[in-house]
Formats: C-alpha cells, structure tokens, sequence
C-alpha cells in the first residue's frame, strides 16, 4: 500500500521557497545559452520531403491496388484502375530513383554548349546515368498509366449506364 | 557512344505533360459525370475527389515541367531557379495529398461500402420480410375465408342442433361430472313442471324418484358408458310421477375422465295410462263375457222359481206364513233378477233404444230426482252446463242410470263428512268431436290401489247390503256400449287438494251425432 508520509512546513520554509522559485528566471535570463527554439529547414530538406511524397504516394498506391484487387475484381474499369495504379507504381519508383541520381550527378555530366535543346549527356555512362536518362523519360508511363485511368472512369461511366459495375 | 542527347526527354516532357493535363481533365470529367449520375454514391465520390486532387496534381505538375522547360530553352534558367522551389513545393505538398485522398479517401470507400452491405442487406431481408409479410397476408386472407366457412358450417351446425334442442318434443338434457344439470331444454322443464325462464339448479339425484333407478344410471354410465331405453320414474315439481324413458351417453375426456352426460327422456306417461287403460278394457270385457253367461244361466231358474213361488202364494191365504215365506222367496227372486239384468246391461246383452239427445236434459232428469236428497244431506249441486251442448246418440234410460250411479257413489263418498259440493259440468270437445260431462265431487277420493279394481263387477267399499258393486260395472259397460269411454281423475284437483276431501272426478266422452235426426233407432 502506498502511503506516503505527509511532511509539514511551517510558513518560513514556505517563503524562502516562494522566492527561489521567483528568482529563477531572473537567473535564465541573467546567462543565455543556445536554445533551439525554431527548427531550420536547410536545403536536403526539400528533396527528403519530395522523396518521402513519393513513398507516401507509393504506399498510397500499393494500397488502393491491394483494395481494388480485394473488393472490385468485376468489370472491366476497375481491372483498367488496377493497370493505372501499377504504371503509377512503376512512374513512383522511377521518379524516385530519377531524384536519386540526380543527387549523384552534378553539372560535369552535362554540356548545354549548343544551347538547351542541344543538351548532352556526357559520358562515361555509368548505371547512375543512364537510369537518370531513362527517367527523365518517365512520361512514357506516366501518360499509359492516365490513358488507363481515363479508360478505366470511361468505362465506369458506361457501365453505370448499363448497370453492370456499380 | 560518349553522350546521349536529351532533347527527346526534353520533348516527352513536354508533350508528356499536355498529355497528362489533356488525360487528367477528360478522366475528371467522367468522374464528374458518375457524381452528377448517382450523387449519393460515395465511391464516386471518392473517384471524383481523387480525379480532382490529381487534375491539380498533374496541372501543377506538368505546368511546372512546360514553364522549365520553356523557362530554359528561352535562356531564362535562372528565373526557372527562383520558381524551381515553389513549383517543385507545390508539387510535393499535392502528391501528399494525392496520397491522403487515396488512402483516407478510399477508407472512407470501404466504410461506405459496409455500410451499403448492410443496407443491401438490411434491403434483401426488408425485401424478403415484404414477401413473407405478402405471403402472410395470403395466408392470412385464404384463413379468414377458411375461418369465414368454417364458422359458417359452425353456425349451420349450431342452429340445427339449438333447433333440434330447443323444439324437441322429448326432454334433453347435459349433466356436468357431478351429475348435476348445466342444461335442459325447454320441452323438459315443462315435463316436469318448472319454471321455463328461471327453473332451479337440478341434480339427477332431484329427477330420479327411485333411487335404485339411479344407481342403476351411474353404474351403466360408469361401466359402459352409455345407458339405453331404461324406463325411470322422474319426480315432477308438483311431486307427482312423470314415467320417462332415458337414453343417454357419458362424456369422457382425453384421460378417460367422466366430465358429464348427455340424455333423451321420453314422457311415457300417456302410453302408460293407455297401456293401463287397454289392460282394463280387455279384462272388463272377459269379465262382461263371463257375466253375461252367468247371468244367462241364472235368469232361467230365477224364472222358474219367480214362477213357481208366485203360483203358490195362490194357495194360500194372505195371512197366513206360508204366503208371507213365499212373497220372500219372490221379492228376492225379483232382487236376483235384476242383478242379473244388471249383469245383462254391463256386459251389453240387454236391449236398448237409441234416439238423438242432450246430456243437459239427461242431467236435468237425474238432477230432478236427486238433487232434494242431495241437498238434505247438505251437498250443494254446482252446474256448468255449456247452453248449446251437441246432441249425442244414446239410451236417454242407460244414461240417466251411468249419472244415477255416479251420483250415488259421490253422495256416499261425501256422506261421511256430513256433506260437500258435487259439480256437474258439460261441454264440446271440438278437437276429439265429443261431449264431455263431469261429475266431481270433494268426498275421500279413490285410494290409488284400488284404483284399477273400481270397474270390476262386484267391487264395491260400501258396507254388505249398501251395494251390490255393479254400479260402475254397469256403467262402464253402458258407456262402451255408446262408443264413448270414461276416465277417473283422483284426487281430482290437483291445485286445491285436501288432504281430507281430495275428491273424485267422472269424466264421460260421448261421441257427437253429426246428423239432426231425432228418429228413434232401434236395436
């Protein structure tokens, strides 16, 4: 059983405890020290934020699929859901990876001496580069992956009409 | 191959981001479309919701990648470096949110749908409890015609056996298991004489008068179950007999208890009063037989020696004893004699003459006679004669004697308690087509055991010497002899009886003579 042993002040102790507690801040204030009120944001944090975006949207991604697969495996526009979000997948990670090299790579691997149409990739190609090259590609999923989603509400849309998949 | 040129990444950004903005507003569009179909439709709303966080999504974005890359190919790079932050922010913060459309969005989806699971099927049970609640309606319907003509047969059923029990002529009755009455028709009350609008609580032990009878019931209802044809004598509210015959079933339950009876009773009273009355007839006629043989046999010496006697009363002188034995022997032998046609008459072998008459005028004719001793002897005559009585065809000289006869025996019956009243009474019996006379009177009555013997010749409670006992032989035999027949009601009235004086009533039906035809017919 717990129980604790009262103890009793009388009213001096009571005052000289009153002002210690008063004089306190005086004493912070007297002898300031660092004190890491506001946390800065300094530049990685920008891309950490945009990458985990990604894997937010990634995770998003996975989990819509897993449900769609889970609870709507009739109809045709679901199945064209499920495509968009594989290609979404697919366009998440090469964004990440893309993002990724680019941090790799600085501005030696690339010449802009014609001018910006005429950019170069400069080698020796390492695998850094050539997955920086081929993600800066990543329209070629990412425009199927909206094709698929436009198919997919298209065909919602119609077979609503005809009572089919909703 | 030392580099590799990035114009077509640059041109599949560019074009790639027209197309993405082109195919994220045609899919929001759809997605729009399937809202404005079914608002109520939260997965898509969901699909709306999501299209529109990507529209903004992919707009910002390839907007983005368009002013960069338009941004640097007019040589403006370092404009595009002061955007390239909040453009690339904006797309981060709505990739985010992308994210969290998706994720709680859709969780929203999948709430949604098990709320719509339930609803369906909260519709489906809803959809099958309407059918079951149709189904029990049919039901239902088709039970209340069934009900319907079932209560009908049930009412059919019940007014022909209320009709049955209420105007049988027999008595019917239903006991409970301690054998007392729950029901009883009317026919039965007025058997037995009891109030028909409120008759007393009754018991089989208050009908039974004998109560071997009884017993005999409960031991056949107990051991068969039934009692048939048993011939009882029930006890009527006035105490008199009422002879029944009974049927009757037991009511068992399911455990073989007796809960009650059910029973028929037949009043066999009149079939008993017949069947005593056709006995009497029979016997007074081989009595009459008998007597009429006798007497045949008798008349002829009564003769020779009336003859004889009265030829020797000739010798003799009127003084002397020889002459007074023989006027003995002769008023005797006379005394014989008409015993012996008195005989003659009970037993119809005497001759009559039949001619149209009133029984008023007979009465009137007997009453001439007798009425002064009647009266001296402090009897008081009462007439209730009907003024147009029918004529009767008959002896006028038979008849006065049967009135005679019946006069004298209530005179008698009257003369030991030093007088009386004696009424006569006539009427029309229009359902039978007879003429009934009464004669009454408030003497001792008749003692029930010799009841059955007051025709018979030669019975008589009058003292030796005061009657001969064929008064109402004779008359019975003259009665008969007219085609009618006479009854004896004693103590004659059953509401004013006394115990001292419960007097006797002669009751005589004559048959009406339907022809007015005052000839004179002779046998």
């Amino acid at each position: 059983m717990g129980c604790s042993k009262k103890v009793a002040y009388n009213s001096r102790q009571v005052k000289l405890m009153t002002g210690l507690l008063l004089l306190l801040p005086g004493l912070i204030v007297l002898f300031p020290v660092q004190a890491w009120a506001l946390q800065t944001h300094g530049a990685p944090e920008g891309i950490i934020v945009h990458q985990m975006a990604h894997v937010f949207y990634f995770g998003a991604l996975v989990y819509l699929f897993w449900d769609l697969r889970r609870t709507m495996s009739q109809g045709r526009g679901w199945k064209f859901l499920q495509i968009f979000c594989l290609l979404m997948m697919l366009w998440n990670i090469l964004a990440f990876v893309g993002h990724q090299t680019h941090l790799i790579m600085d501005a030696a691997d690339f010449s802009h001496e014609f001018g910006y149409l005429s950019s170069m990739m400069l080698g020796p190609f390492s695998a850094t580069k050539l997955i920086n090259y081929f993600a800066r590609l990543d329209h070629l999923i990412l425009v199927p992956a909206l094709i698929f989603l436009f198919l997919s509400l298209r065909s919602i849309y119609r077979s609503t009409a005809e009572g089919e998949d909703s | 191959m030392t580099t590799l040129p990035l114009f077509p990444a640059i041109f599949t950004d560019m074009a790639g981001s027209v197309l993405v903005i082109v195919l994220t507003v045609l899919s929001l569009r759809y997605a729009y479309l399937l809202t404005r179909r079914e608002p109520d439709n939260f997965l898509w709303g969901f699909l709306f919701y999501f299209c529109v966080t990507l529209t903004v999504f992919a707009i910002s974005r390839a907007m983005g990648h368009l002013v960069k890359q338009v941004l640097l190919i007019g040589g403006h790079g370092d404009v595009w470096h002061g955007l390239a932050p909040f453009s690339g922010g904006l797309n981060t913060l709505l990739m985010i949110s992308l994210s969290a459309v998706i994720v709680f969005y859709h969780k929203g989806v999948e709430g949604y749908q098990a709320i719509r699971a339930k609803a369906l099927s909260l519709k489906d049970a809803n959809a099958q409890l309407n059918e079951a609640a149709d189904q029990l309606r049919k039901m239902n319907l088709h039970l209340e015609e069934r009900v319907e003509a079932r209560t009908a047969e049930l009412s059919d059923s019940e007014k022909k056996f209320r009709h049955f029990f209420t105007n049988s002529m027999d008595m019917v009755y239903f006991c409970n298991a301690e054998n007392r009455l729950v029901n009883m028709n009317r026919s039965g009350l007025e058997m037995l004489g009891y109030p028909v609008d409120d008759p007393p609580p009754l018991g089989l032990v208050d009908l039974f008068l004998h109560e071997e009878e009884l017993d005999h019931y409960f031991d056949s209802m107990l051991k068969d179950g039934f009692i048939r044809d048993q011939e009882v004598e029930f006890v009527k509210a006035d105490g008199s007999v009422l002879y029944v015959h009974v049927s009757a079933n037991g009511v068992f339950d399911e455990s073989g208890k007796f809960t009650g009876c059910e029973g028929i009773a037949k009043d066999l009273t009149r079939v008993k009063l017949m069947m005593g009355q056709l006995a009497g007839s029979e016997k007074m006629a081989s009595v009459g037989q008998m007597a009429a043989g006798v007497a045949h046999e008798i008349n002829t010496p009564l003769g020779v020696i009336l003859g004889y006697a009265q030829l020797m009363m000739d010798d003799f002188d009127s003084d002397t004893e020889e002459r007074q034995n023989l006027e003995v022997i002769e008023r005797q032998t006379k005394a014989c004699r008409k015993i012996v046609a008195d005989l003659l008459k009970f037993s119809r072998q005497s001759e009559s003459a039949r001619e149209q008459l009133s029984l008023n005028e007979v009465i009137g004719d007997v009453m001439a006679v007798t009425e002064h001793t009647l009266n001296m002897n402090h009897i008081t005559v009462h007439r209730d004669l009907e003024p147009d009585l029918p004529l009767v065809i008959g002896d006028a000289e038979k008849l006065r004697q049967v009135l005679v006869n019946f006069i004298n025996n209530a005179h008698h019956a009257m003369e030991e308690s030093g007088g009386g009243d004696l009424y006569l009474e006539t009427r029309t019996l229009p359902a039978s087509n007879e003429v009934a006379v009464m004669v009454r009177d408030t003497g001792h009555g008749i003692p029930e055991k010799i009841r059955a013997q007051i025709f018979d010749p030669f019975f008589t409670t009058k003292s030796v010497g005061k009657g001969t006992g064929l008064g109402l032989s004779v008359s019975y035999g003259i009665i008969q002899e007219h085609g009618g027949r006479i009854e004896v009601v004693s103590p004659a009235m059953k509401d004013l009886i006394d115990e001292q004086s419960p007097g006797t009533a002669f009751h005589v039906y004559l048959p009406i003579h339907a022809e007015e035809n005052s000839d004179v017919i002779k046998d």
